[in-house]
């Protein structure tokens, strides 16, 4: 974020605060022994365009990332599950991803999925994430800020849409290329496709953070 | 240095020292770790939080201490507070939060606690040798490094005035920093000496605790509500930043107009200042307690004389405490003044843009600045710059050479502050004006260099 950018915000209304509800997993929270809390790790928060919210992670993301680890969250924003709705566009929302990594323990890695990958896009222009993982994005901000701290960026699309205008733009924004994978786009929360990407996603982040 | 000179420095390599884990030294940590520096900081408490921290055995805080300055406006830029937080959090909460923060980058492991610096001098390549002296046992340490950063702020060395007649004064007198419990004020008759923002803290306290409350200032200062039109004052203010300039004068007039008449009222005539003056006293309680009379306002203190003050206007009382919220001195020990700029002893630092020593390059000064807005913001990008700058001075010459004009340009530029007729006012800055300078010099370090 950039002085002029905070110059900006500090003169805007912030947006009404809401009672989030955030869903979390710690590796000890699944009682398996083979599991090791890594605390060089990072910890991940999910945010995903889905209605559902958080609780579209619970049935398999967040048992997948504690297994490997971390500590594992995921966030409504406002008008999604339990959180309740509250006026504000997307710039209220991603300030629901900003309140929401700053909750977490330690510095976060942000993954978004659908309208989430733009929110947490934007986030990341207000917080220093430790990565930042877009997941098929959809209407993405034209000009996204320039992530703080220079986290690492990854951009997974499902096949059909490996040559859409939003993998373009974000290609474009990011200079990163696309990772792809098999399957629908809107189906990414349990499955075998499913499974593929969360596990590619998690090894890409292993090595970094 | 005699006594430490046989033991060999040991070399850091290009780590930077930071010293004081207070906010300042915490973010400053923080912003260099994001730019890929190794980091040793040193606080000579065993706590971190600086002066947020009751357990910090030199800690300035009194009773009930509250940021005046509002939540949005304070909060450090890339990690903001809860947001189900009041609008003015309490002292406890900003610990929790600075806290919070260490905890959440990480920042604990860098710091190394008990350890005061006993002084700083610099050896060849603009390179530091910094001499550790450990709280317990005698074995002081001397390391070297590629810079140095201190943040130790300005709110450690208690400002006392003297008066005539001070020494023989019967009664109690404390100075802010040691009434740590409202019930000593509890039933007596308490004078508060001192208009700053802790001297109108503390005389509300008094005006609800001690049997009497009489408020002595020496000059009358601009008081501001911590609320106007229904927003946290600063961020109002800060607000009609944003409209064009003609409206700018207009709007202000309208929103302080209010709190103004109100002030006038109440005998504080305050001619010439204004928004972009002097820094406001910002406390809203204040000014209803003068109006209910369990404040009670005088001049300046005249003499001490036996268990009686006597006041400027002739007026005496007969106080069971005295209480002097007189602010602090800002002091630096731990480096040789011709390194900050410190003409003569006592002198206050003169530092290139505020932060930068005019001696070397990789000497800098975080949060030595009263901008009259919040000061961590003002920090956070401060160190930014900081780092940013230890990055550039090495690996691109030309952007040195763009960033070092234009903070001379800066330093020319700044003038002596707008209070700086009293004391009080000599670190205070126009926030505005000074966060432009800033966001110039970052624009040196970062943007591609203009040919």
């Amino acid at each position: 974020m950039s002085l002029a950018a905070w110059v900006r915000r500090a003169r805007t209304p912030a947006p009404a605060p809401v009672a989030r509800e955030v869903a979390f997993l710690e590796p000890a929270d699944l009682f398996d022994l083979e599991i090791k809390d890594d605390p060089e790790a990072s910890p991940v928060l999910c945010c995903t365009g889905d209605p559902v919210g958080a609780a579209a992670f619970n049935a398999l993301w967040l048992k997948r990332i504690a297994a490997s680890g971390r500590y594992a969250a995921a966030v409504s924003v406002r008008g999604q599950g339990g959180t309740p709705a509250a006026a504000g566009g997307v710039e209220a929302r991603a300030h629901d991803v900003v309140q929401a990594a700053v909750a977490v323990p330690r510095q976060t890695v942000l993954i978004g999925h659908r309208e989430g990958a733009s929110w947490a896009a934007l986030a990341a222009g207000r917080y220093p994430a430790a990565g930042l993982v877009l997941v098929s994005p959809r209407q993405f901000p034209k000009q996204p800020p320039k992530p703080v701290g220079e986290p690492p960026v990854l951009l997974v699309v499902s096949e059909s849409e490996a040559q859409s205008k939003e993998a373009q733009a974000v290609t474009d924004a990011y200079g990163v290329a696309p990772l792809t994978f098999a399957g629908s786009p809107d189906d990414v929360f349990k499955g075998a496709a499913a499974e593929g990407l969360l596990d590619a996603v998690l090894s890409w982040l292993a090595p970094k953070q | 240095m005699q006594e430490y000179s046989s033991q060999a420095a040991y070399d850091r390599g290009e780590a930077v020292c930071v010293i004081g884990a207070g906010a300042s030294g915490l973010i400053a940590v923080k912003n260099l770790r994001e730019n890929g520096f190794e980091v040793d900081c040193y606080e000579r408490d065993t706590v971190l939080g600086g002066l947020w921290n009751p357990q910090n055995q030199h800690s300035p805080l009194y009773p009930n201490t509250h940021l005046v300055t509002s939540r949005s406006q304070t909060e450090i830029p890339d990690f903001p507070m809860p947001d189900d937080w009041p609008d003015y959090p309490s002292a406890t909460q900003m610990l929790t939060y600075l806290t919070s923060y260490a905890k959440h980058f990480g920042l604990s492991e860098h710091i190394w606690y008990g350890s005061e610096i006993a002084a700083v001098e610099p050896v060849e390549g603009s390179r530091f040798e910094v001499i550790v002296k450990p709280a317990a046992g005698n074995a002081a340490r001397r390391l070297r490094y590629a810079a140095v950063i201190i943040a130790t702020g300005h709110h450690w060395a208690p400002n006392l005035p003297s008066y005539p007649g001070q020494d023989q004064y019967r009664g109690t007198v404390l100075h802010s920093s040691q009434l740590k419990d409202a019930s000593r004020l509890r039933g007596k008759h308490v004078l508060v000496v001192g208009g700053g923002n802790s001297g109108v803290d503390l005389a509300c306290e008094a005006a609800v605790n001690a049997a009497g409350c009489v408020h002595s200032v020496r000059r009358d200062t601009w008081h501001l509500p911590k609320y106007l039109g229904g927003e946290p004052a600063d961020y109002a203010l800060n607000r009609l930043g944003a409209r064009p300039k003609f409206l700018r004068r207009f709007l202000t007039d309208r929103l302080l107009n209010g709190p103004a008449r109100l002030a006038a009222r109440m005998g504080i005539e305050v001619p010439g200042r204004g928004p972009g003056g002097e820094e406001p006293v910002r406390n809203g309680r204040y000014l209803e307690h003068v109006g209910d009379g369990s404040i009670r306002r005088r001049g300046e203190v005249a003499r001490f004389d036996g268990y009686d003050v006597a006041f400027a206007d002739g007026t005496e009382m007969r106080p069971d405490l005295v209480v002097f919220a007189t602010g602090y001195r800002p002091q630096i020990t731990c480096v040789a003044a011709p390194l900050l700029g410190v003409e003569g002893t006592g002198g206050t630092p003169q530092l290139m843009a505020r932060m930068f020593s005019p001696k070397s390059q990789t000497l800098a000064v975080a949060g030595l600045v009263e901008p009259g807005v919040g000061v961590l913001p003002i920090v956070h990008w401060q160190t930014h710059a900081i780092a940013r700058w230890l990055q550039v001075r090495k690996s691109d010459p030309e952007r040195a050479k763009n960033f070092r004009d234009q903070v001379q340009s800066e330093t020319t530029g700044q003038a002596d502050g707008p209070g700086a007729a009293s004391p009080r006012h000599r670190l205070a800055v126009d926030a505005e004006e000074y966060l432009a300078s800033l966001a110039r010099i970052i624009d040196t370090l970062e943007q591609e260099p203009a040919k």
